[in-house]
């Protein structure tokens, strides 16, 4: 049997404290989501009698059944088309624009540089202008509109990479554009439409911003959303506030467990691509 | 089936021109080859014929019909690409049928086409696999099924065999020959392999800077070549050609001035050649012998043994080098002096305007 060498035993260490450092909050919160109601936890050590009963009772008070569907909702309205009209873009640009017409990516490259926070004032204006104001409607169609730039970004690199000889094998086997791309790019594009899908369903779940600005029924927003207006109505109960939180992180959690291995690939692809 | 009509092509691509008039008939059931070095344009003119490129100028006509308008889908053509170019994430099978299930052809002819393309290229045991899972040389007999289910007027292979290693290169090679003769398909192929163009060729089309400079038989080109850059390009090893000047011209026999040497070449045909034409002697490696009172003297500076015959290269008195290819295996030893002969028949001349003087 051979030891491990230094290096290895110094790297480890430093996992297992990284490892420490990103776990603490979830488990002081998940100490203090137990406390009795009415202390005020440090957070810092697992209570006597442990308190299970308050995340029935948060999932009861913050209604979370109906959350949970606001935010399915939601997600649903958002992620799909964003996802189709990302794909039929970015084949698009990457496919069928000749040179002369290349700035119109660049339209899409610049709105990757505008941060949400920098939008919201007009948009607030333009939704109620529209009269979507207070409707799931305010927070679906400009977050399709918010994606695109990115969505559209991410798309074209995988379409750039596919090579052109089959697009060309295709239109030899009879195949006009329409079928090219529904039979041959998009189920080549499978990964990156999954790695695209995933990220979008995550920024959507938990969206903050838009639905607090431009919502004012927490039942109507997502689940982030509906956290802060649930932080402002029970503020002074910590434990039911944690163990709220915590419910509300549950289901990204169990989603990024079911689908760890396409997070990973969907991050690596950001890093090499582009 | 139909045979195809190209006249007067040109391409450019912005202001450079690739290809620059290109007038060719190729018959029903013809094999072609288009052969030339690299960026010479024989790509480019097969993909035109395809319909992935624009016409800049010119016409071509599949059977009696222009296409020069026609999508590539209706041109009834079918191609073979360098990289099989097969669709990775379907089987065998649905990539030999992807063409005619989008022609809405019924399932159950489309079957016994797919299953017999299969088993004229011995790959019925092949259609459950995905391309990933095929070697080169499966991948290769996929993209031929591909093309051969659709039944086209027109077959185009763009250098399909040079991905593959050159034992099933030649494999290949003997199986789309058989190929053309059971199907007895108009078959037009680009290569930059001379090997493949002289074995597989009913007619060998030379281009170089898109310029057709001979269009003729595997063995026309190789004992007429018409001018400078085709004795060059057909055979291997290349022509030896050694600048020189007319000494004397008598009814078909022209001797011709070395440095330091005459040697005796002999014309067929009419030509005109006078004393103190600048002209190109060509001789053929393999029409080179040692012989001690030839003409040719040097030293030997390479030699490659082959087992069945020896490549000598060897340097001139006057600085130049030649190319011989004697038979067996030659007892010449490298630094040796050497004296080459030819028989006059055998050599080609070429006139200061690099064509070919005398048929």
């Amino acid at each position: 049997m051979t030891l491990p060498r230094p290096n290895t035993v110094v790297a480890r260490g430093l996992i297992i404290l990284l490892m420490i450092v990103t776990l603490l909050p979830f488990l002081s919160m998940l100490s203090a989501a137990l406390a009795p109601q009415g202390t005020y936890p440090n957070g810092l050590q697992w209570p006597a009698d442990p308190q299970w009963g308050n995340f029935v009772r948060a999932f009861e008070v913050a209604r979370m059944d109906q959350l949970l569907l606001s935010s399915v909702l939601i997600v649903l309205g958002v992620v799909p088309i964003s996802v189709l009209l990302a794909t039929m873009a970015g084949y698009g640009l990457a496919k069928l624009t000749t040179n002369k017409y290349k700035w119109l990516y660049l339209i899409f490259v610049f709105g990757l540089t505008l941060p949400f926070e920098a939008v919201i004032t007009p948009l607030y204006y333009e939704v109620r202008a529209m009269g979507l104001l207070n409707t799931r409607f305010a927070i679906i169609l400009p977050l399709i509109g918010l994606y695109m730039p990115f969505g559209v970004y991410w798309m074209r690199a995988h379409f750039l990479n596919v090579p052109n000889d089959l697009t060309e094998a295709a239109q030899l086997d009879g195949a006009t554009r329409w079928k090219e791309f529904w039979h041959v790019q998009v189920p080549l594009a499978r990964p990156a439409i999954m790695s695209l899908t995933i990220l979008l369903f995550l920024w959507t779940w938990n969206q903050f911003l838009l639905p607090v600005v431009l919502v004012q029924d927490p039942m109507q927003r997502t689940m982030a959303g509906a956290l802060g207006a649930f932080q402002g109505q029970w503020g002074t109960d910590i434990p039911l506030l944690c163990a709220g939180a915590l419910l509300i992180l549950t289901p990204t959690i169990l989603i990024f467990l079911m689908f760890q291995r396409q997070f990973v690939a969907a991050l690596m692809q950001g890093a090499v691509k582009g | 089936m139909a045979g195809l009509t190209i006249r007067s092509v040109r391409k450019n691509y912005g202001q450079v021109p690739v290809i620059k008039g290109v007038d060719l008939d190729i018959a029903h059931g013809e094999f072609v080859v288009f052969v030339g070095p690299s960026g010479c344009g024989k790509s480019t003119l097969l993909r035109m014929i395809a319909g992935l490129e624009d016409i800049t100028e010119g016409t071509i006509a599949i059977g009696d019909r222009v296409v020069n308008d026609v999508e590539p889908r209706d041109r009834g053509v079918a191609m073979v690409f360098q990289s099989y170019a097969l669709y990775p994430h379907m089987c065998v099978y649905d990539n030999v049928g992807f063409g005619l299930k989008l022609a809405g052809t019924p399932k159950d002819v489309r079957d016994a086409k797919i299953r017999e393309a299969a088993r004229i290229l011995q790959m019925e045991h092949l259609l459950d696999r995905k391309p990933a899972q095929l070697s080169g040389g499966q991948r290769q007999r996929v993209a031929i099924g591909r093309a051969i289910v659709r039944q086209p007027d027109v077959f185009l292979f763009d250098e399909p065999l040079s991905n593959l290693d050159a034992a099933l290169r030649g494999d290949m090679r003997m199986e789309l020959a058989r190929l053309h003769k059971d199907l007895d398909a108009t078959m037009i192929y680009v290569t930059h392999d001379q090997v493949e163009a002289m074995t597989l060729a009913d007619k060998i089309v030379v281009l170089d800077a898109g310029v057709v400079q001979q269009v003729g038989s595997p063995l026309e080109l190789y004992n007429k070549p018409a001018n400078l850059f085709v004795a060059g390009f057909i055979g291997a090893p290349n022509m030896n050609l050694i600048s020189g000047k007319v000494a004397a011209a008598e009814k078909g026999l022209v001797s011709v001035a070395l440095a330091g040497t005459r040697v005796a070449v002999v014309i067929k045909g009419t030509a005109s050649v006078n004393a103190g034409d600048d002209v190109t002697l060509g001789v053929r490696p393999h029409a080179l012998t040692a012989d001690p009172s030839g003409p040719l003297q040097g030293i030997v500076q390479l030699i490659e043994q082959l087992g069945n015959e020896t490549v000598v290269r060897v340097q001139l008195a006057d600085g130049g080098e030649l190319t011989a290819v004697l038979p067996g295996q030659s007892g010449h030893a490298v630094g040796a002096p050497i004296t080459l002969a030819f028989d006059p028949a055998s050599a080609h001349l070429f006139g200061a305007d690099q064509r070919r003087i005398g048929d």
